[in-house]
């Protein structure tokens, strides 16, 4: 894992005493709501509908068993005994005091942690592939390429006020798990005769207007990645429109300009750049590399223990997935345990499993963005106890890629934008599909729920997408099929009018018919979307000679 | 504040600049107890307007907004019953 240099915990420490200041003076009335405002945001720090939220960055959602613990403590000094894992892989809390803020970014700071850039018009938090360097299909491990990227992007002079926010995300290999083709920028490390380099695409992007990136660039060499990047952000950041917030990502930039015309803007702003100051020299790379060596090194002689637990077989096999060395298994520790909020952790299981991963994981955590943890270095033979210490605390559910996996934002219960509440859709999904052997034979699926239209739930790239509107003061929820995030990205396509809160479960449960009886062998839900289209679907939904 | 208001009564709400607690004005002063709130008739908007704003510039609540209420003194959007009744789940 990364590990802070001097200047780094300088910057943070200073980070804090900043805020503390800010804070001290907006309570004395030094400073206006409108004048704090900004101040607060930029240290991750927003206002909801019943407290202020906190969100606390995870760099490429990698977390040491201490950064765990420590997150545990502050939901249980400062907060309600919770954190919510998001789908940029960072953690919000949601009750947190306003003059107890600057204490805990200050203890977040002790354990080399901070909220600097969750929030506003910068850079955000850098995504990744939550099996990076674990995995035997990648190029080579992204992690160090988004470390790169953060400390190039953190407190950059030129990009902390962006016409909008802007999302990265890196991948190194074919299979996507970071939802890279709907960010501002996606990297994808390939290796091209014999030279690894990147892929870029530009302009994906959720919200109001979703769109799927477009490949600009078809290989970038990595010393030349951050000019490259910032000849993005230069051109983003002169011609991105400022006059209309929902027009302003680099998406509808793109869309505005055509590709050809963007791409020829940032090469020419490149060829400016190039062989300038952010070119990436060879011992730099190597040095952050050096942060990222796995715990472990060769491959060893560990067996899975075999009991005759069924729970245990189901589980093995559900949520747990090949480590690229073997002997080794990476673990996906659900939390989506039936009833509970998508990506919701209380402090004891919080506390618990950096304990876990302490004894049996190198000590590391990651954070999924489909608000799931991993514990990614388990020996083989380790796994039977920790399946059972993961079961004492409700996160061995068997459901990892189920349809009672589902991605949900918090929705009306706390946020100030919502339209509609969303985890209480998540719970029911849960209640209703909950038997064991009907999620089995569903198989494969994605249901992902917003609370409006920001998408923070990415219910446009669900194979089943659930966005929450406000009809007339009425919750609604409009249903989209057939999204992706992953390497076959696509946007769901809306299936017709919206549904009450009462009738969504059993519209849920006609589409899940629908698939089946469409259903070849053994194909998932988007094979058999993709294959007989939205027509079928929209029939058993909407056509009321159907019973 | 008050730009998209239906209806004809209202409680003055907002958070707690300190804690972001969700507090209702009573009157004379800002509480969590709902059932100590202030029913507000529209034709008094404007003065319970001027109301909030002082309490903002003495940095004792952020975010004012307005209430509505049924006819039956209950709050009318789910948004607001959350706001008072915590989350629902
Ligand atoms: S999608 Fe909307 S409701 Fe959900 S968290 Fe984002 S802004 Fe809030």
């Amino acid at each position: 894992m990364y590990q802070y240099s001097d200047k780094d915990k300088q910057i943070v420490k200073n980070r804090t005493r900043e805020f503390l200041s800010q804070v001290k003076r907006r309570i004395d009335g030094n400073l206006t709501e409108e004048e704090f405002k900004p101040l607060r945001l930029m240290n991750g720090l927003y206002l909801q509908l019943h407290a202020y939220m906190l969100r606390v960055a995870i760099p490429y959602g990698e977390l040491s068993h201490i950064q765990l613990n420590k997150l545990a403590e502050i939901s249980e000094k400062y907060d309600k005994g919770y954190g919510h894992f998001t789908t940029r892989q960072n953690i919000q809390f949601n009750w947190p005091k306003l003059e107890d803020v600057p204490k805990i970014l200050n203890e977040l700071a002790d354990v080399e942690m901070h909220a600097i850039q969750t929030s506003g018009n910068c850079i955000r938090n850098i995504s990744c592939d939550h099996l990076a360097g674990i995995n035997n299909e990648e190029v080579e491990d992204p992690r160090p390429w988004c470390e790169i990227i953060r400390k190039w992007s953190t407190f950059h002079p030129e990009f902390s006020y962006l016409p909008r926010k802007f999302k990265i995300a890196v991948i190194a290999s074919e299979k996507d798990r970071a939802a890279m083709k709907v960010h501002d920028i996606g990297l994808k490390l390939i290796k091209k005769r014999n030279e690894t380099g990147f892929e870029v695409y530009v302009g994906g992007g959720q919200g109001r207007s979703p769109f799927i990136a477009k490949k600009i660039n078809n290989f970038v060499k990595k010393r030349d990645l951050l000019n490259y990047l910032e000849a993005i952000l230069s051109i983003y950041n002169e011609m991105g429109r400022r006059d209309n917030i929902y027009k302003a990502r680099i998406k509808i930039l793109i869309n505005e300009l055509g590709e050809e015309k963007l791409k020829s803007l940032i090469e020419s702003k490149f060829k400016k750049f190039a062989d300038k100051n952010l070119l990436l020299e060879e011992d730099e790379i190597k040095k952050i590399k050096n942060y990222f060596k796995l715990p472990i090194n060769n491959p060893i002689k560990s067996s899975i223990p075999v009991k005759k637990n069924k729970e245990y077989n189901i589980w093995l096999n559900q949520n747990v997935i090949k480590h690229k060395l073997a002997g080794y298994s990476i673990i996906m520790v659900s939390l989506k345990h039936y009833n509970q909020p998508p990506g919701d952790a209380t402090a004891e299981q919080m506390k618990k499993l950096s304990i876990i991963a302490k004894q049996y994981s190198h000590g590391e955590i990651r954070v999924t963005h489909e608000q799931n943890l991993v514990l990614p270095h388990i020996k083989n033979s380790d796994l039977f106890s920790v399946w059972n210490k993961l079961s004492a605390l409700k996160l061995a559910t068997p459901n990892i890629g189920l349809i009672t996996d589902t991605i949900c934002c918090p929705g009306m219960d706390y946020c100030a934008l919502a339209t509609a509440r969303s985890i209480p859709i998540s719970q029911k999904i849960s209640q209703h599909f909950k038997d064991q052997s009907i999620q089995d034979k569903i198989g494969n699926i994605k249901i992902k729920i917003s609370g409006c239209i920001n998408a923070c739930g990415h219910h446009h790239v669900g194979n089943i997408g659930i966005l929450g509107l406000d009809r007339n003061g009425e919750e609604s929820y409009q249903i989209s099929l057939g999204g992706s995030a992953d390497e076959k990205t696509s946007i769901g396509k809306i299936v017709g009018p919206s549904f009450s809160e009462k009738e969504l479960i059993k519209a849920i449960q006609t589409i899940i018919e629908t698939f089946e009886k469409n259903k070849k062998n053994n194909e998932d839900f988007l094979s058999v979307f993709n294959r007989v289209g939205i027509d079928p679907f929209k029939k058993d939904l909407y056509d009321k000679s159907n019973p | 504040m008050a730009k998209k208001l239906k209806g004809d009564s209202f409680f003055l709400s907002a958070n707690d600049l300190k804690t972001g607690s969700v507090v209702y004005y009573n009157g004379d002063d800002w509480s969590e107890k709902v059932d100590k709130a202030k029913k507000i008739n529209r034709s008094e908007i404007e003065e319970y307007e001027n109301i909030a704003k002082k309490f903002e510039d003495e940095c004792i609540i952020i975010s004012p907004l307005f209430v509505e209420l049924n006819d039956d003194g209950t709050i009318k959007k789910l948004r607001d019953i959350i706001r008072k009744n915590g989350t629902t789940f």
